[in-house]
């Protein structure tokens, strides 16, 4: 008999931290760091004689005996809290210098105060964004950020058609965010045709300009062909071939090799092995929303005329997705998570912060953010929120690089959404306020 | 030789009437519109066009190239920064998406080529490490940094950093330190920036220049067309240099991009009746969209124009040189028929009607021919 203790591990090493109540103190860890300090420096500023300030070297001995004071035993932690001192400092100090000769430096003191005041009201938001045991789930900013996201970006439904209509209502402001929800940067690491069938990956640029080409053939002249669900109607179908007809030096075999599978996803089947066509739930969801026409022919038979727009079918490949949240690509699921946080994180800036804050870029750092955004991502993924399999958001500092390092460069639709989301905070929280 | 006398030209505008009277023939067996009328009024269009373009030794070409088109994205000069300084001028919003949708989709599917699989987000890339300095540099090892993948040797990303610098003319400086910190060795740190004349350029817009603090820290506007501006300058000033644009595949990429806004320009706009559903979509805006006729892009219209005014631009941009790399070869069809479906957000589809929004470029094109007809018919 041995006498070796048994591990009564049951998840693999790495995953032990997936609760929600593992998650969510180390979601709070490195705020609850920041705002200690702006608060300090806010008192500090606040403290000192406005004429003092034009001289920058009391700055940085302010900050050095600052430093001294770090008591905090883990090394990453007090790592991150003197770099993060340090860049405010900083910031304060190229405000000064920039305008010492142009603005008072009484108001100077001022501005300064109020954008560190304006950055802990922030992080106050971000620190209390959720409960640590997920009570009054409705009354928290996390999960009525989310829904208002997740109503534009990734509704729910019933069924597709319900979906697909939740998506095409908000297609006119917010198509180039919905499009880019499906459209990881990290397309290369997709797989196009998984050995598991039910796997959902992101579009590729490639599939994107694949997608343009169908509804572009589906618009110019297609053929038609029994409806072989209904009698007496005829369905619009393409050739298959014409699709890849563009593509030279077989640029495009991998995606024309997975034409059924990214058919499926685009609510198109493969007929005969030569036509695509749409099927008996897109052409419902096409006829229900104007994208097909019926016109009587003169055997007697029922046309469906297609009159496609660019979103059509692009919406369907989004609501398929969201349908089948579950059984989404590792890529889609990280990318999507992180779209989600971020959103969620910016909004809460935008609305907290003047746009004219100097701290904003201390917030939209890559430090800042890969202390946050992670774990931020990973609370959104639990059923209450978006529901998706947390287990699939890597861990690697290397791949966060790989898609955070994309972050800033946000696409003008996305800045519009941050500001709804931005103003959608403020009546949130009048209205908590009121209750 | 002056234009009057010059054979190839005249040959070229007769092979376009041809193709012209070809398109007419294949329009009027096939009718695919669903709009009344418009059919008629891109058949009318193109009988215009028969008439009018050869007058004045193809005079509407001339202006509608040299003028317009060079101006905007191919300046005919041999200075980079001059060129650089028309191309970054002429960007609108919308024209921005012209070029990368068609860069993206088109002159990108070849490996050597800008903006290609992985080449792609390796120019967001450039932005972004351009946009985390405050002295508008980047270094290799920073590049490695942020990007690298520390399973993958090191020479990977710089090989790749290394060819968009050479595509895009930035220049490299070297420092070296004598003893690494670390290694106590010596450290080469290669820097890349722009040339100092387009840094001049970039101040007033996407550059911001701090004097008392000494920083230079880029814009909002600062984002990947001022390289794909970059790439065009570069291309425009060495058009006579064949190894140094990448070959014929460029030039035949070229100019098929700007044959199709040519074309796009002289479509003509389509009126539909008040009950029309298109008028109801949320995505129309009457003020700067206008239908046009889709059967342009029927296969066998589109081919049939496409080719002589490949040459055509081949022509007015590079000469003879140019030209003699415009091949009808198999390739070079798959190409053409590529263009169809590019440009999806100038040139986009709702509830199945072809929608042109009406951006700069287009309209001024568009206003040499509408001048020329009114001329034409009042005589």
């Amino acid at each position: 008999m041995s006498y070796k203790k048994k591990s009564t591990r049951t998840v693999k090493s790495g995953r032990k931290r997936e609760k929600w109540t593992d998650l969510f103190p180390r979601y709070l860890t490195f705020i609850s760091h920041m705002r200690p300090i702006l608060r300090e420096t806010r008192r500090i500023i606040i403290n000192l004689d406005a004429d003092l300030l034009l001289d920058t070297e009391i700055l940085d001995k302010i900050r050095q005996e600052e430093e001294k004071r770090n008591i905090r035993k883990v090394r990453a932690l007090s790592e991150f809290s003197a770099m993060y001192r340090s860049n405010i400092y900083e910031i304060i100090k190229d405000f000064i210098i920039k305008y010492r000769e142009k603005i008072p430096i009484i108001d100077i003191k001022d501005y300064i105060v109020d954008f560190l005041y304006e950055a802990v009201n922030a992080l106050n938001v971000l620190r209390h964004i959720t409960n640590p045991d997920e009570a009054n789930l409705e009354d928290t900013y996390l999960y009525n950020i989310t829904k208002f996201i997740e109503a534009r970006l990734f509704p729910r439904g019933a069924n597709l058609k319900i979906i697909y209509e939740k998506l095409l209502k908000f297609s006119q402001n917010f198509y180039e965010c919905q499009r880019h929800t499906l459209q990881p940067h990290t397309y290369y690491r997709e797989i196009l045709e998984s050995p598991d069938y039910f796997e959902i990956p992101g579009v590729s640029p490639k599939v994107y300009q694949i997608i343009n080409n169908i509804i572009s053939l589906f618009n110019l002249d297609p053929n038609f062909g029994e409806f072989p669900e209904k009698e007496n109607y005829e369905i619009p179908m393409i050739l298959k071939g014409d699709i890849f007809l563009p593509y030279i030096d077989s640029i495009a075999n991998a995606e024309e090799e997975a034409t059924e599978s990214i058919a499926e996803r685009l609510g198109l089947r493969l007929i005969d092995n030569i036509f695509l066509a749409p099927n008996e739930d897109l052409v419902k969801i096409l006829l229900d929303n104007n994208f097909l026409r019926e016109s009587k022919q003169s055997d007697g038979k029922i046309r469906l005329y297609p009159q496609f727009s660019n979103e059509t079918l692009l919406l369907y490949y989004l609501a398929f997705a969201s349908q089948r949240r579950g059984f989404l690509s590792k890529e889609l699921i990280n990318w999507i998570s992180m779209n989600f946080a971020f959103l969620i994180y910016m909004g809460i800036l935008k609305w907290k912060l003047s746009d004219e804050n100097i701290l904003y870029p201390i917030f939209k750092d890559l430090q800042t953010n890969e202390k946050v955004l992670p774990y931020l991502m990973k609370l959104i993924c639990f059923p209450n929120y978006l529901g998706l399999d947390k287990m699939k958001i890597r861990d690697s500092p290397q791949y966060r690089k790989e898609i955070f390092n994309f972050m800033g460069a946000e696409i003008d639709n996305l800045k519009n959404l941050i500001s709804e989301i931005a103003d959608f905070c403020e009546k949130f929280d009048k209205e908590r306020k009121n209750n | 030789m002056s234009e009057f006398e010059d054979l190839t030209w005249n040959k070229l505008l007769q092979e376009f009437g041809k193709s012209l009277e070809n398109a007419i023939e294949h329009l009027e067996n096939r009718d695919i519109e669903n709009i009344p009328g418009a059919k008629d009024a891109l058949i009318q269009r193109l009988n215009d066009m028969k008439l009018i373009f050869p007058k004045n030794n193809g005079d509407i070409f001339i202006k509608s190239i040299n003028d317009n088109i060079q101006n905007a994205f191919f300046p005919n000069t041999k200075t980079f920064s001059e060129a650089f300084e028309k191309i970054l001028k002429s960007r609108t919003h919308e024209q921005d998406f012209i070029i990368n949708e068609l860069l993206n989709g088109f002159v990108s599917s070849k490996a050597k080529a800008i903006a290609s699989g992985t080449q792609g987000p390796i120019i967001d890339r450039m932005v972004e490490a351009f946009s985390k300095r405050n002295d508008f540099h980047i270094v290799d090892h920073q590049f490695f940094a942020m990007f690298g993948d520390p399973n993958k040797p090191r020479h990977y990303v710089r090989k790749q950093l290394e060819e968009l610098i050479n595509m895009f003319g930035l220049i490299s400086e070297e420092l070296v330190v004598e003893k690494d910190v670390r290694t106590s060795e010596q450290k080469t740190y290669t820097f890349y920036t722009f040339p100092d004349d387009i840094i001049k350029l970039l101040e007033e817009k996407y550059l911001i220049i701090d004097q008392e603090l000494g920083y230079a820290y880029v814009s909002d506007a600062f984002d990947r067309n001022v390289f794909i501006c970059m790439f065009l300058a570069n291309i425009a000033i060495n058009r006579d240099d064949m190894e140094k644009i990448g070959g014929a595949y460029t030039i035949n990429g070229i100019s098929a991009i700007f044959a199709l806004i040519i074309l796009l320009s002289f479509l003509p706009k389509i009126s539909v009746d008040e009950t029309n559903p298109i008028l109801n979509d949320p995505n129309y805006d009457e003020a700067n969209m206008s239908i046009i006729p889709k059967s342009w892009m029927m296969k066998q219209v589109l081919e049939s124009l496409f080719e002589p005014l490949i040459k055509i631009i081949a022509y007015r941009l590079g000469g003879g040189l140019w030209l003699s790399k415009i091949i009808g070869s198999e390739v070079n069809r798959k190409i053409m028929n590529q263009i169809r479906f590019l440009i999806k957000d100038v040139n986009k589809w709702i509830l199945g009607q072809l929608v042109r929004v009406e951006i700069p470029i287009f309209i001024s094109i568009g206003n040499i021919l509408t001048e020329v007809l009114v001329g034409y018919k009042e005589d």
